[in-house]
């Protein structure tokens, strides 16, 4: 039996990228997919290919930030696929701007869809979790979160707000024995970098890694995968970041 | 540099946010003591006030303001006037904030806005309304006030966890950002406080039981609190930059 066999997982923004890799890899080792993506083209091609693995899928098309379309998401899911053990919050964009460029609006939107988005698709599945006592919440965050850039410094609080949340929601649920943790990617060959570095750059920056290199996506998915399996049921309020040694302390 | 020297603050200006009262006001204080000339800024304009008496008493000039911390279009404003009050501002304390306890079911959505706007909102815009002129300068201080609930999280308040775990992200980034201009810019995470909000939320009989459980046995007099912020606001630390100072009477030791 696959290990994720039985287990529905919700993959906020999973049309594309990262996220549709975490979606991918988790309905390889069994699980049933909530696919939500704001794009319904990209989330319904990525419901195809989990399909074509043999597993369930239901397609949310929704904005991650719009609080009532998020539990009205939750609601439809758990309606077509049955109850949610897994929530991957991975919803998310980036801004590469300095600070006196970065618009109220901007601010706004970012914290947004990273805090607000994770925060009330949480809000929606615990209760269920916590009447099975049982549940996997893994949160986004990104090295910059760790670290910090010298550009986009809404992007790198909005991913440090993550692991507040993974550490206060780990305290909060373990009780329930729901376990919440964070995966911070650090370079991948995926959305910002390929959309916003030329390939010189990217190429600089990956010469500065001690592995020389950037991620595939689903590097970062073997991280998800593993937090949301069996195997880390002792695991909560912890922070992975597969990052070729780019940061090492972290925090 | 001597110690004396290096602590000396006299011709620096300060904007302390949340300085009305509680830890704030003790930041305003010893940064005054310090030599710093000071923009008291709190909604509670009585408590402000009386912040503002005290700095006056000391020989020290002071700028009042009720402005919202979370109005970005408000706080801007109070840049223009403090620069044209006092001349300047060398230093900014993002201590503003508010508590509030429950679990994950009970934070609304307008509990959640709320705490984010006035932590981390309210701290990005003042944070971008003086830096032209810290640029300008090249020299700044930026102190935020995290939490050490924003490093370890709790197990109730996630909002108010993340809001203070984004000052800590804000940190990091501005500290790389503003480290060409010579601006630095770091994190004070106090653990157990005494102060008038604890004591009236959760009273003395639980405030005991918690400080049992601190190595050193008590929690801290908001003074303990600002010593960290004044090194950060100093000379002293002109070489420190994206760090966090946790006073916590070693409740967490490793942290993030």
């Amino acid at each position: 039996m696959s290990v994720l066999e039985g287990k529905v997982a919700l993959i906020t923004g999973s049309g594309d990228g990262m996220g549709r890799a975490h979606a991918l890899l988790l309905a390889e080792r069994g699980a049933d997919i909530v696919v939500h993506d704001i794009d319904p083209k990209m989330a319904n091609e990525t419901a195809e290919r989990v399909r074509k693995a043999g597993r369930r899928a239901h397609v949310a098309v929704c904005d991650i930030a719009d609080i009532a379309a998020v539990q009205s998401m939750v609601r439809e899911a758990q309606g077509a696929l049955g109850h949610i053990d897994i929530l991957v919050n991975n919803a998310g964009y980036g801004q590469r701007a300095e600070t006196p460029a970065i618009t109220e609006q901007d601010f706004d939107r970012m914290m947004s869809v990273h805090v607000k988005g994770s925060f009330f698709a949480t809000q929606a599945v615990v209760p269920g979790m916590k009447e099975r006592r049982s549940g996997k919440i893994v949160n986004i965050s990104s090295i910059w979160g760790m670290t910090g850039a010298p550009v986009a410094p809404h992007y790198c609080a909005a991913k440090a707000a993550l692991l507040g949340l993974t550490k206060a929601w780990a305290k909060e649920l373990a009780p329930w024995k729901i376990l919440v943790n964070a995966v911070a990617p650090g370079g991948v060959k995926s959305g910002g970098p390929i959309k916003l570095d030329s390939p010189e750059t990217l190429r600089a920056k990956e010469e500065k890694n001690p592995l020389k290199r950037y991620a595939e996506p689903i590097e970062m998915s073997y991280a998800v995968a593993y937090l949301v399996s069996p195997e880390a049921d002792f695991v909560t309020g912890q922070v992975i970041s597969p990052n070729g040694g780019d940061t090492i302390v972290g925090y | 540099m001597s110690m004396k020297k290096a602590t000396d603050m006299t011709g620096k200006v300060a904007w302390v946010t949340g300085s009305g009262r509680g830890m704030g006001r003790a930041h305003a204080l010893l940064l005054a003591e310090c030599g710093a000339d000071i923009v008291v800024h709190d909604v509670l304009a009585d408590e402000a006030r009386e912040t503002a008496k005290q700095v006056e008493a000391m020989g020290r000039r002071v700028l009042v303001s009720h402005a919202d911390v979370a109005d970005p279009s408000a706080t801007k404003a109070l840049v223009a006037e403090a620069i044209k009050a006092l001349g300047k501002i060398d230093v900014l304390v993002n201590n503003a904030g508010i508590g509030q306890h429950g679990p994950i079911e009970a934070i609304t959505v307008d509990d959640f806005d709320r705490m984010f706007a006035v932590h981390v909102k309210g701290a990005f815009f003042c944070g971008q309304a003086v830096m032209p002129g810290m640029k300008e300068r090249r020299y700044g201080k930026i102190v935020n006030i995290s939490s050490i609930w924003g490093m370890n999280g709790a197990n109730t308040a996630s909002h108010y966890c993340a809001a203070k775990t984004a000052l800590l992200g804000l940190t990091k980034a501005w500290a790389k950002e503003l480290a060409p201009f010579n601006i630095h810019v770091n994190a004070v995470c106090p653990g157990g406080v005494i102060t008038e909000m604890p004591i009236k939320t959760q009273g003395w009989e639980k405030i005991r039981a918690k400080e049992k459980l601190v190595p050193l046995g008590r929690w801290a007099q908001p003074e303990e609190v600002s010593y960290a912020v004044a090194f950060f606001a100093s000379a002293q630390s002109d070489f420190v930059t994206g760090q966090a100072i946790s006073p916590n009477g070693g409740e967490t030791i490793v942290g993030f």
